[in-house]
């Protein structure tokens, strides 16, 4: 649609994340020599599965509607019941059942939240953070879940790698999940219905605009509720990838992970107040906050510093965006006047 | 009685009579173990922390913002101040001086901590959600760093006995939240201070237009509530007897579901601070009462809280319809 | 074929026992160009919606191009050629030209999956009907705003539009865009689309429209050509008040510099100078964009001046924050009461007692809540706000009286200087009258106002003398005699 150009680049805050990428990459591999090895970059690639699949569900509700929180507790509750229900019939079939089960519940879940968000148009952090609550408190309360061991299905998944390489000098491997095709295959999928089909759009306009939106003749209500149900779903993939991978579950692992996963789709260009943002700039995002955590051991940081580091890079990059769009507000506040 | 002043009168009633409710129901289906002097004494000291934090996170929400990291300012004050006690008093002796340098560093370093957030707020224009997110990464890994990850300990008991003491029957801890509850419930509403929040709260733009130093009203908030947090840090630090950067981390959800219930609009500009301390009441009353029952498993509480808070809201929201469409008939 | 492209009759409308519409008729023919008009309140916006199909209404009929509707929805609204531009331009800000343009046709086709060629085609056959040249791949949000009126109105004419409805659609443009937009509307009424227009600009209504149709309380007053009105019964009609024209005294001239201003500037203006004395009006006019709005918002300490004095009372200061201009007895009335003025869901007492809070409070700040009532009982009584109860919020009250609150709150400081962006914008004629009459009295008694308008008919009626800008600049001073209509349509106003 748009066509490249370097002066249509400059603009993007997709491109100003990927130019920090490169630096910090480049750096960490002057310091260090490590950063551009084989098992590194797997290892990246493994870390930024599960945060990336979180970030669609944290760009779909912030570019339609406002943040979602709820999507670790979607998660663990979502996963729970999933393995719990293969683990009780025994399953040893392929692992795309559990996942189906999986997303059932989340997308359940997912409806919740849109119900009460459309019906009602509370503001959404409200509205998901008493969801996530709720959630936990059915997880850990009613359900009492404890630790489990994966079924026969997800356990099979799990040990099943795309690639396994072996640094030659310093002989450590690491491989790349199945999980990975998965995020791939949302990736694409997200990809295709956000650009190509009118829904998609719908989510961009109804975000920029509800009102002008619902005269256009899009489905405010019904898109805006599909959202928080494919989140759900989402959540739902993603904390079973979670599970997949560190081969087993653990229900107190997944509340927290919210923040993070914000900060990342934020730092990738998304707008906080809707109808901006994009696949590129979530991976972007993950990614940079992914490296951060990832790779400071090897410039000789202590594994302690992560925080600090990573709480500067999320104010440092907000701040950022937040005086651009200062910038751009007085432009928009002109035109709000002007149109006033 | 003017009108705004009877709406807040009308949240709180509520509120009150909800927790009277919850007593009664409490006292009677469990009168052995409820109707004790020991368990209105625990309440007392477990509701301490969390509710002096929601205190501030109430204030921030009624500016029109949130605080995210009330939570990490009072583990970093804890530990810098536990720090402080432990490395320079030798074990075993007393110090009371020092032991008030390590209280009132704390406080200081909370004070700075929310003036931060103020700054990144106002200054720069980040949203609060974000910049308090930032922060309270930034505050953890402070934390981290100077606790070097591990847990604070060895205080002096001197001031770990603090944590238990009553005062008429009245633990320490509880007194503390009550004096900061009615200190604070005078500055928002007996202050030109506590007006002007309100209205940064209503429309920040119209604010700067009527005069208001918008900035430094929004860095004196969250200042407050890092001096808050700071103290509740303080208050842990004698209860639990340490420090460690990432506890309590489910208490700032716990806040802002409190600070929602006890009727400050999350849009900003209303909602009033009785109404906060009753909220908190409320819920510890509720799960001490839940406690009791050893088949419920303690994280119910978490599934009442959330059911309650989207209940509350959706109370409110019916009650503000009737209201609005009385006040068009009206005009 | 009708004669008329639309008739609707006898259409009521209530919500929840406010009656918005009490039997209202419009009738406009084919090919004309209409102008409904009325004050804030009267039923306008509401007819337009029943005529769309967003509201049902509870009683009446409606024809277009001689076929009844009883129900008439959106989509059927559409499909019988009737589009309405609404002031916000119903855009997406965060999409493309191309999108803007192409969604409502594509949404109507109920397709599902987005083509780019033919988002493209559509788009690029919507501009070309209005030769409207713009770059479609630039995103909404970036361009001025008459191209987002020029891309509601090529998407208007895509689904064949036989009747396009405009809401004020004069407000936000510049006079060199009013122009281009007149120069549309006449090409669109050449090509056979019927035009109503909303609009309750004097010129505006005698230079555009055929005929006209005015409401008052959602009832008809009358409906007539244009060539049959008078501006003196335009206002009756729409107030049903009788106006005496004010007699203009001109103030004997007071000596007394109070605001002296030279050589300023600050992004948005450059090079302004001119001197306010005591007791004296002053009129700021112009255009949007001519910098009027920028001069008041520097005066106030609200932008940052680049270069040039301002000299108060004799002595040269610098107005660095509003504070800084409320110490030295500057006043400033913001332009958007709603976005700028008020607190809408405070209550009246706040809102007017906001800037007196330092004075009012006693020791260490307290404040006593009873001094805070009777300061603000005192002005709604002084200024005449009309409400029973000033604890209410201030959203309750019509606009007129919010402006009302707006000012009381500035007087409440005693100032020597006041600045009013816009006084009246969105008022009705009877506030707007009595806001007049009260600068006159405040002049009176020695204040020195400040009046920044674009309403010549304002000017003209309240100040004693004008200045004129145009693009950032001063282009002319006027006073006594030489202020009138021609002299400032003259200077481009």
């Amino acid at each position: 649609m748009s066509r490249l150009s370097l002066k249509k680049l400059k603009k993007q805050t997709e491109f100003y994340v990927f130019l920090i990428i490169i630096a910090l990459a480049v750096f960490i591999q002057i310091r260090s020599g490590l950063f551009f090895t084989n098992n590194n970059l797997v290892d990246l690639l493994r870390s930024m599965i599960v945060p990336s699949i979180y970030a669609l569900c944290a760009l779909l509700a912030f570019v339609s509607t406002g943040p979602d929180v709820s999507f670790p507790l979607i998660a663990a509750l979502s996963s729970y019941l999933a393995t719990d229900i293969a683990t009780k019939m025994n399953y040893k079939g392929p692992v795309v059942f559990v996942f189906l089960i999986g997303m059932f519940f989340g997308m359940l879940m997912g409806a919740l939240n849109g119900f009460i968000i459309v019906k009602y148009k509370f503001p959404s952090l409200i509205v998901t953070l008493g969801t996530s609550t709720i959630f936990s408190g059915i997880l850990l309360g009613a359900f009492e879940a404890e630790r489990m061991d994966l079924p026969e299905s997800m356990a099979r998944f799990g040990k099943q790698s795309l690639l396994t390489v072996v640094n030659a000098k310093s002989g450590l491997g690491s491989t790349l999940p199945m999980t990975f095709i998965i995020l791939i295959i949302l990736y694409v999928i997200a990809y295709l219905i956000l650009n190509f089909t009118m829904v998609g759009r719908g989510v961009y306009a109804l975000g920029g605009d509800e009102i002008s939106a619902e005269r256009a003749g899009f489905n405010v209500k019904a898109i805006r509720f599909g959202v928080f149900v494919v989140n759900g779903g989402i959540a739902a993939i993603g904390g079973l990838c979670y599970s997949i991978m560190s081969m087993r579950y653990l229900p107190t692992e997944f509340a927290g992970g919210e923040m993070i996963v914000i900060a990342a789709v934020i730092l990738g260009g998304t707008r906080m107040t809707g109808g901006v943002g994009t696949l590129k700039g979530c991976l972007l995002g993950t990614l940079l906050l992914t490296m951060v955590s990832n790779s400071l051991i090897l410039i000789g940081v202590a594994v302690s510093w992560q925080k600090v580091f990573i709480g500067a890079i999320i104010i440092i990059g907000t701040a950022i965006s937040a005086l651009q769009s200062r910038s751009g507000a007085i432009i928009k506040k002109k035109i709000k006047k002007e149109a006033a | 009685m003017n009108r705004t002043g009877k709406k807040i009168d009308d949240n709180i009633l509520r509120l009150l009579v909800v927790l009277v409710v919850f007593v009664l129901i409490a006292c009677t289906t469990k009168t052995s173990m409820f109707m004790q002097v020991g368990n209105f004494q625990s309440i007392g000291k477990q509701l301490a922390e969390y509710g002096l934090m929601a205190l501030g996170v109430g204030i921030c929400m009624i500016s029109g913002g949130i605080d995210l990291s009330t939570v990490y300012i009072a583990n970093l004050c804890g530990i810098v101040s536990g720090l402080m006690m432990q490395r320079l008093i030798p074990q075993g002796e007393e110090n009371s001086g020092i032991v008030i340098l390590a209280m009132l560093t704390a406080i200081v370093i909370g004070a700075l901590c929310g003036a931060f957030n103020g700054f990144l707020i106002s200054k720069l224009n980040i949203p609060a959600m974000l910049a308090t997110l930032g922060t309270y990464q930034l505050y953890m890994g402070i934390a981290v760093v100077i606790s070097g990850g591990s847990t604070v300990s060895g205080l002096p008991k001197g001031y770990t006995a603090l944590g238990t003491t009553l005062v008429g029957g009245i633990p320490l801890a509880f007194l503390v939240f009550l004096v900061a509850a009615i200190v604070l419930s005078f500055i928002m509403s007996k202050t030109k201070f506590g007006t002007r929040v309100y209205l940064v709260g209503t429309n920040e733009k119209s604010a700067v237009f009527a005069g208001i130093k918008k900035n430094s009203t929004l860095i004196r908030t969250y200042m407050i509530s890092g001096v808050i947090s700071a103290i509740a840090g303080l208050v842990s630090l004698a209860r639990i007897n340490s420090a460690k950067a990432d506890f309590g981390s489910s208490y700032t959800m716990q806040c802002i579901l409190i600070v929602v219930l006890g009727g400050v609009n999350p849009n900003g500009g209303f909602g009033s601070i009785p109404g906060v301390a009753i909220a908190v009441v409320i819920l510890q009353v509720l799960s001490s009462y839940l406690n009791m029952f050893p088949d419920i498993s303690n994280y119910f509480r978490d599934l009442i809280w959330g059911v309650a808070l989207i209940a509350v809201l959706i109370i409110n929201f019916v009650i503000n319809k009737r209201k609005t469409a009385r006040l068009a008939k009206l005009s | 074929m009708a004669e008329n492209i639309l008739s609707v009759k006898g259409i009521k409308k209530s919500f929840g026992g406010v009656h918005a519409l009490k039997g209202v008729d419009l009738v406009i023919k084919k090919g004309e160009t209409h102008c409904l008009a009325g004050e804030n309140g009267c039923g306008k916006s509401t007819i337009i919606k029943v005529i769309s199909g967003f509201y049902k209404p509870d009683e009446g009929s409606i024809e277009v191009d001689g076929k009844g509707y009883p129900v008439m929805t959106p989509a059927e609204a559409i499909r019988a050629g009737i589009q309405v531009i609404y002031q916000d331009f119903s855009i997406f800000p965060n999409l493309t030209v191309i999108e803007n343009l192409a969604f409502n046709q594509v949404l109507a086709n109920k397709k599902k999956v987005v083509n780019r060629k033919e988002f493209r085609r559509i788009a690029e056959e919507a501009v070309k009907k209005i030769n409207f040249e713009v770059d479609l791949d630039a995103l909404v949000e970036t361009l001025p705003v008459a191209d987002k009126q020029l891309i509601a109105i090529s998407r208007a004419l895509l689904d064949n539009a036989k009747l396009i409805i405009m809401d004020e659609p004069t407000t936000a443009l510049t006079k060199k865009e009013i122009e281009r937009l007149f120069e549309i509307i006449a090409d669109l009424k050449k090509n056979g689309v019927t035009i109503l227009f909303v609009s309750h600009k004097l010129d505006e209504v005698f230079e555009l429209s055929d005929s006209i149709t005015i409401l008052r309380n959602g009832e008809n007053v009358i409906s007539c050509a244009t060539s049959e009105m008078t501006e003196e019964k335009f206002a009756y009609y729409m107030t049903g008040r009788q106006f005496e024209k004010h007699e203009k005294v001109v103030n004997k001239r007071n000596d007394e510099v109070v605001l002296e201003v030279k050589e300023l500037s600050a992004p948005g203006f450059e090079d302004v100078s001119f001197q306010l004395h005591k007791g004296e009006i002053l009129g700021i006019t112009g255009q949007l964009g001519s910098g009027r709005t920028e001069l008041s918002l520097a005066l106030f300490g609200l932008l940052k001046t680049t270069s040039g004095t301002i000299t108060m009372n004799g002595k040269e200061v610098s107005i660095s924050s509003v504070q800084a201009a409320q110490k030295l007895g500057i006043a400033l009335v913001p332009e958007d009461r709603l976005t700028e003025g008020l607190f809408l869901p405070q209550s009246i007492i706040r809102n007017i007692t906001v800037t007196k809070l330092d004075q009012l409070a006693k020791k260490a700040g307290i404040i006593n809540t009873k001094t805070l009532e009777e300061e603000s009982a005192k002005w709604v009584a002084d200024i005449g706000v009309a409400t029973k109860d000033h604890s209410l919020p201030v959203q309750t009250l019509s606009g007129g009286n919010q402006q009302k609150v707006v000012l009381a709150r500035w007087l409440a400081n005693n100032p020597d200087v006041l600045i009013l962006n816009g006084p009246t914008v969105g008022v009705d004629i009877g506030a707007k009258h009595d806001i007049h009459k009260l600068l006159r009295e405040l002049a009176k008694k020695g204040m020195a106002i400040i009046v920044v308008s674009d309403d010549a008919a304002e000017v003209i009626e309240t100040c004693d003398n004008v200045i004129a800008m145009q693009g950032g600049k001063v282009t002319g001073f006027l006073s006594g005699e030489d202020l009138n209509t021609y002299s400032l349509a003259a200077m481009n106003v």
